[in-house]
């Protein structure tokens, strides 16, 4: 007994010397270098590696987790949050990982005595070493797809390492996708609230043939669906063993306009409008949504929440290149880019189209996933210009020729600034350029560089 | 005249996880610059696969899960799939696919999986390791390389039938012991090349598409096909590994 109050009692010393330790280093990082995003945190780990759980004992802590539609959930969570709560403390992407975690909680000024929110947006991976030191009131679950194979294997894989954490933690409401036959596969002693989709009349599909997961999890027959959102997502059912989508407790009734700029739609019959295209963002809003909900925000000020401020809609930011519109869409994994695929195949007007593929660890070493991209479903429409770039540009031309881009619409670009030479030159006023991760980071530096935008905002 | 080449896709939509999709594209894409139709089925899940049907057949890769379920439904086409092989069908195996052509792999918790045995290789894993990054082979035989992106738990070792589809330059290979990648038997290829494949290598596709439209249409020109002019990235491998070359 003795000897555990004197464990207790040193754990909290070094953990308060952790927490200074981390801070200062925080501070002087953020103060003369300007930077500071997991180097604290691992300096502060390194004194203590429990020190999170000192750090995170007031908050009460949501944790947003998934392939696809973190950041933007997490954002759009805050928002909804803020409309209650006067400070909430969430990271960035660059810092949903244990180091950065703990980096953004070092950094967050909390109010002496007072209990706080924290929502969080976590890497798959980082979930189970999380929940060994704080408890979550609640764990969002918006997908699971195939996502840099070379990293996290297999989607059962993904969704096992995501269980190994929700195990620890059987307090932790879930929030999860319903549409995804995984995450109702496992029986878990959680409370559950459960979103998804019932806009489409009752049918009779199946998945198209290049979908992960269409067996059903349960008995390994495969899936059939009475309609389908996109993916393998939609009203699923096993005619072999039963298996089928839990009943919903919020849902998307209708989905009224989609465009690539904007999409209006109904949850539990109410209107509602984000300034964002794409069927996966309308997920990420009922995800968004449904936790403001638990949180008893009224349908009006999640309304609100969803408008007020554009920003929180920053991926696919619009930059003015000379007299060009430029949309910028990150993509990294097949489900991903045909999402991108089709919200621009929604615009009326005329627009070029230019791709960049970098194949750097951040973007995924294996660019076999272009090839699972429905390019040829977007080139049944004509676009005047398709342009290639990026380090693996070679491959991505490859990919567009045999998609049917003809040796007159293509202009393959070798560097970057031919590359924004080539977007400069495009037909159109309105230029799609669809990139990976490094490749956006590298682009967004030569457009600073030609002042189209400000240095150092982040994608 | 149209020709058209039948493709089965055998489980597309179970093995189907590394864009393997690319290779039924690209083959496609090929075909059509020489006035060949191509036109493409899914044999899967419950389905019987006729033999004399198809002049190619692809086998993809799939995730652990999938595979395992697939070995069981596989021993009920192992007849007619055999009788393919064993009459000069032409047919790629990647990844998971290879693996099932042979006697057995071991799946990821250490159960031993049957194949259908229509190769004679066999395939063992490794303990929290996969073979991952770019690989350049050589094929001695045809005097050709071969790029891809390998990304295997599985180690498969040759029967003496087997030639290998070339040997290891960078990467590891089937093993990362005798230096091998794939497998050559009759007209099957077997490789754990991602990429996918034939999108790296237009000189496979080729070879593919001669052997089937040789086999299906005999009156047919092939010098049309030798003569086509390869598309895919250029790389070059040095002592720091595979360097792609751009235009």
């Amino acid at each position: 007994m003795i000897m555990n109050i004197e464990r207790v009692a040193s754990m909290t010393i070094k953990s308060s010397f952790a927490i200074t330790a981390g801070r200062f280093s925080y501070w002087y990082l953020h103060t003369f270098m300007k930077g500071g995003s997991s180097l604290p945190g691992k300096i502060a780990t390194k004194f203590d590696p429990a020190v999170l759980k000192q750090l995170t004992k007031n908050y009460d802590v949501i944790i947003i987790t998934g392939t696809n539609g973190k950041t933007l959930t997490t954002a759009l969570t805050v928002q909804t949050l803020k409309q209650k709560y006067d400070h909430i403390m969430t990271n960035s992407t660059g810092s949903n990982m244990m180091q950065g975690l703990t980096t953004a909680f070092l950094a967050d000024h909390q109010q002496k005595g007072q209990r706080q929110l924290a929502v969080l947006e976590v890497d798959e991976a980082n979930v189970e070493p999380l929940c060994h030191y704080i408890k979550p009131k609640a764990i969002v679950l918006t997908n699971i797809f195939r996502d840099q194979m070379d990293r996290f294997g297999e989607i059962y894989t993904t969704y096992n390492m995501i269980l190994a954490g929700v195990k620890l933690v059987p307090e932790a409401t879930l929030i999860m996708n319903a549409d995804l036959p995984l995450f109702s596969s496992v029986e878990l002693p959680n409370p559950k609230i459960y979103f998804g989709f019932n806009h489409l009349p009752d049918g009779e599909v199946m998945a198209s043939s290049n979908t992960d997961g269409v067996l059903c999890p349960v008995c390994n027959h495969i899936i059939h669906y009475k309609f389908i959102s996109y993916a393998s997502q939609g009203k699923f059912y096993c005619p072999n063993c039963g298996f089928k989508r839990p009943e919903l407790n919020e849902e998307v009734t209708a989905i009224n306009q989609l465009r690539p700029t904007y999409s209006h739609f109904e949850i539990n019959h109410a209107p509602f409008e984000i300034s964002i295209g794409g069927m996966y963002n309308i997920y990420n809003a009922l995800a968004a949504y449904s936790v403001g909900r638990y949180f008893d925000i009224s349908v009006e000020a999640i309304q609100r929440a969803f408008t007020e401020d554009k920003r929180v809609f920053g991926r696919q930011e619009v930059i003015q290149v000379k007299d060009k519109a430029v949309t910028l869409v990150l993509v990294k994994n097949p489900v991903g880019l045909n999402q991108v695929l089709q919200m621009i195949s929604s615009d009326p007007t005329d627009f070029a189209l230019a791709m960049l593929l970098n194949a750097n660890y951040a973007d995924g070493i294996d660019t076999s996933w272009i090839w699972d991209g429905e390019f040829e479903t977007l080139l049944k429409q004509h676009i005047p210009s398709v342009i290639t770039g990026g380090e693996r540009g070679d491959d991505i031309a490859f990919r567009l020729k045999v998609a049917g881009v003809t040796a007159d619409q293509l202009h393959e670009t070798s560097d970057l600034d031919a590359t924004l030479a080539a977007i400069e030159a495009a037909p159109t006023k309105h230029v799609y350029v669809l990139a990976t991760y490094t490749a956006v980071l590298q682009l967004r530096s030569k457009m600073a560089a030609a002042n189209y935008i400000k240095k150092g905002l982040s994608v | 005249m149209t020709r058209t080449l039948k493709i089965c896709h055998l489980y597309g939509n179970l093995m189907n996880t590394y864009g393997d999709l690319g290779n039924i594209l690209v083959l496609d894409y090929y075909a059509q610059k020489i006035g060949i139709q191509t036109e493409t089925e899914v044999i899967s899940i419950g389905q019987t696969f006729d033999a004399n049907r198809y002049d190619i057949v692809l086998f993809g890769g799939g995730q652990d899960f999938e595979q395992k379920i697939i070995s069981e439904d596989l021993a009920t086409k192992k007849t007619a799939l055999t009788e393919y092989i064993e009459n000069g069908g032409v047919m790629l195996a990647i990844c998971g696919g290879y693996q099932l052509l042979g006697h057995y792999y071991i799946g990821a918790n250490g159960d031993q999986i049957p194949g259908i045995g229509a190769l004679d290789h066999y395939t063992l894993s490794q303990d929290n390791n996969r073979f991952i990054g770019d690989i350049v082979i050589e094929n001695r035989e045809f005097n050709e390389t071969y790029l891809g992106f390998e990304n295997h738990n599985g180690r498969t070792f040759l029967g003496a039938s087997e030639k290998p589809l070339g040997y290891v330059q960078r990467g590891h290979g089937n093993n990362g012991e005798d230096g091998t990648e794939g497998c050559v038997y009759k007209n099957t290829f077997g490789s754990y090349f991602h990429g996918p494949i034939l999108t790296h290598n237009g000189v496979l596709t080729k070879r593919l598409l001669s052997l089937a439209i040789e086999h299906r249409f005999p009156e047919f020109d092939l010098q049309k096909i030798a003569d086509l002019p390869l598309e895919e990235s250029r790389y070059q491998v040095d002592a720091a590994g595979v360097k792609r070359v751009q235009n």
